[in-house]
């Protein structure tokens, strides 16, 4: 490259190191939950015996007992013993490093030796998560996701705070094409989600309304006929609630930053999380609006990260794709329009679905429509929970056409735009056939443009290439 | 598409349904069940069968491509009918697949991928030489056109 600004030095790599050994008590006192709820089964199951032993006065029973007690607790003592060699074998046998051409590698495994690496150029995303028992001896994991099909991403347990937050910052700033030691990025929080409206939101949702319509229902039919619903109760009610609280804990205090580096997401009560999406790796966007949340005019954003595939998350820590839980509109459109720039509000020419489909989708006929314009895709659709998607059209990677018998009586068609794997599905159903197929034939085309004008990989090289290249010696003229 | 894809599907088709009626009504017959119960198992057996053999022909015949300037068609279905368009500067890859049997018979698959799961563009029952022509064909142009993700 010419005029290749200093900042772009070849990254030199560094020497393996290994995470932090109280990964190894950390991994120990997770599995002691599991340990000691097998313990207190086999004890239940015993107690009837051991009652009667203590009752009884023949002292060999007693002694025997006391012996098959002590037993018990030594082979629980040998089990953590055993849990605790075999992390810290595992803790000993990890590495990770930078390596020349700037990748970050991570070796691992004790019988099986598993060597990875993690081409920095196509990095996802940066997570910094705190589960519950980490936070509490004041550890963190990072998380680092590079685009790929199948396991694209290394988690390393645990480091301290802020050598998981300087490694985040090392790998970002090697992924910019910046030097590794360019330390933090300056960030400016954009939005804080108010525990208020989370809450609020959260009991106006429509899983907690089936919840208590049902529990509602479900109380009038045992006055009315008098029977024991108690369970059924339990579990209508329950599950929304419990979901509800979930949700709750997980998306406490969310907060989104901006920074160089990205859009920062902070979230979580017992358990933390933040997340860093490098700019341009957003591929879709959705947004949602329940029924009851109409009034407040708030919607829920949702986005698809290339290789964040929503099935191998697991419920602890891990993206789920909330780009924001509850915002009003016109915030949440200011947010999107930072991740995807110029997709925050549009307006589009929405296409709707004919009024023949009112038999084949009798509740949202109504809102199905789609859109395209010279920059985005869109969908909307949904009666009780209103949904619209958008998605860039150099983000498109295939467009196709479906249509069922049913469909085909009523002369319709479902045009779909195929995005990456992610929480956001674009699909306008039920479109007039000839609409959907000249929309389809107009978005591969769209595509095609949108792929010749590609964005940058290593954001901040092109960034800085742009400027004219600061030359130190020269004196300023 | 290759004739041989009706052959072999209808080959596989033949091995799922048929043995199973023949247990189905063998067992049936020997056991004291009323005689009709084996006749209506053998009448379901087959006529799903012949059902399926007339579904197969009609399947296969609604496979097809077709190379564009900037992008790649393919359809498929009778009943759920699909199209999709791929552009070539968005495949990741391209498989060219062959089972045991459909090596025997002399066809092969050919498969897109993008980064979309939902991509599913599916080319089978080729003949070899076609199928690799069309793989190289699609790289060629996947490689001119490319760009990330």
């Amino acid at each position: 490259m010419a005029g290749t600004p200093p900042a772009a030095a070849p990254p030199a790599g560094t020497p393996p190191r290994n995470t932090h050994p109280l990964t190894v008590a950390v991994r120990v006192m997770r599995s002691i939950p599991a340990l000691l709820g097998v313990g207190v089964l086999i004890a239940l199951q015993s107690g009837q015996g051991l009652r009667e032993a203590f009752t009884g006065d023949d002292p060999v029973v007693a002694v025997g007992l006391g012996a098959l007690v002590l037993g018990g607790l030594a082979l629980l003592l040998l089990i953590v013993g055993l849990v605790a060699l075999g992390s810290w074998l595992s803790w000993s046998r990890l590495v990770y490093y930078f390596d020349d051409s700037g990748d970050l590698r991570v070796d691992s495994g004790v019988l099986t030796r598993q060597q990875r690496r993690l081409a920095l150029s196509r990095l996802q995303s940066v997570d910094v998560n705190q589960p519950l028992l980490a936070r509490v001896v004041g550890m963190a994991e990072v998380k680092v996701e590079v685009a790929g099909a199948g396991d694209s991403r290394v988690t390393l347990q645990y480091l301290t705070m802020s050598q998981a937050q300087a490694l985040r910052d090392e790998v970002l700033a090697r992924a910019a094409g910046l030097r590794p030691d360019a330390g933090t990025a300056p960030q400016t929080v954009i939005v804080t989600v108010p525990t208020r409206d989370l809450v609020e939101s959260l009991l106006r949702s429509s899983t907690t309304l089936i919840g208590v319509v049902a529990t509602v229902a479900l109380v009038a039919f045992t006055v009315l006929v008098e029977g024991a619903v108690g369970v059924a109760l339990l579990i209508t009610g329950g599950v929304p609630i419990f979901q509800a609280f979930g949700q709750f804990v997980r998306f406490f205090g969310f907060t989104v930053a901006e920074s160089p580096d990205g859009l920062r997401l902070r979230s979580g009560l017992t358990s933390t999380q933040a997340q860093t999406v490098p700019p341009g790796r957003v591929h879709a966007v959705e947004y949602s609006q329940p029924l009851l949340w109409r009034s407040k005019n708030w919607v829920r954003v949702q986005i698809t990260i290339a290789g964040a595939a929503m099935g191998e998350q697991n419920q602890s820590s891990g993206f789920t794709g909330v780009l924001l839980p509850v915002a009003p509109r016109e915030v949440a459109e200011a947010v999107v329009e930072r991740v995807l720039p110029g997709l925050g509000s549009r307006e589009l020419a929405w296409v709707s679905a004919p009024e023949r489909v009112r038999v084949r989708a009798p509740i949202q006929w109504r809102a199905l429509a789609v859109a395209a314009d010279e920059r985005v895709f869109a969908v909307r659709g949904g009666r009780l929970v209103r949904r619209w998607a958008m998605v860039p059209h150099a983000r498109t990677q295939s467009v196709h056409l479906t249509q069922g018998p049913w469909q085909r009586r009523l002369g319709v068609a479902t045009v779909s735009v195929d995005v990456a794997d992610g929480p956001v599905a674009v699909d306008g159903l039920h479109q007039d056939a000839a609409v959907a197929r000249r929309m389809a034939d107009e978005q591969a085309e769209r595509a095609k443009l949108a792929i010749a004008t590609a964005g940058p990989e290593r954001w901040m090289t092109h960034r800085l290439a742009d400027l004219p290249a600061p030359d130190p010696g020269d004196p300023v003229v | 598409m290759s004739p041989k894809l009706i052959v072999a599907r209808r080959l596989v088709l033949a091995i799922l349904v048929l043995p199973i009626t023949a247990v189905a009504v063998g067992v049936t017959w020997a056991s004291p069940s009323p005689p009709w119960v084996p006749a209506l198992l053998a009448a379901i057996g087959l006529g799903g069968f012949g059902w399926g053999w007339w579904l197969v022909g009609r399947r296969v015949r609604s496979y097809g491509y077709c190379e564009r300037e900037d992008d790649l068609l393919v359809t498929s279905g009778i009943m759920f009918r699909r199209l999709v368009i791929v552009p070539y500067g968005r495949m990741q890859l391209v498989d060219v697949t062959a089972g045991p049997l459909d090596r025997t018979l002399g066809i092969t698959t050919v498969q897109l991928h993008t980064a979309a799961a939902t991509s599913d563009a599916a080319i089978p029952g080729l003949p070899p030489d076609e199928a690799g022509a069309l793989r190289d064909r699609l790289s060629a142009r996947g490689e001119e056109r490319s760009a990330g993700l």
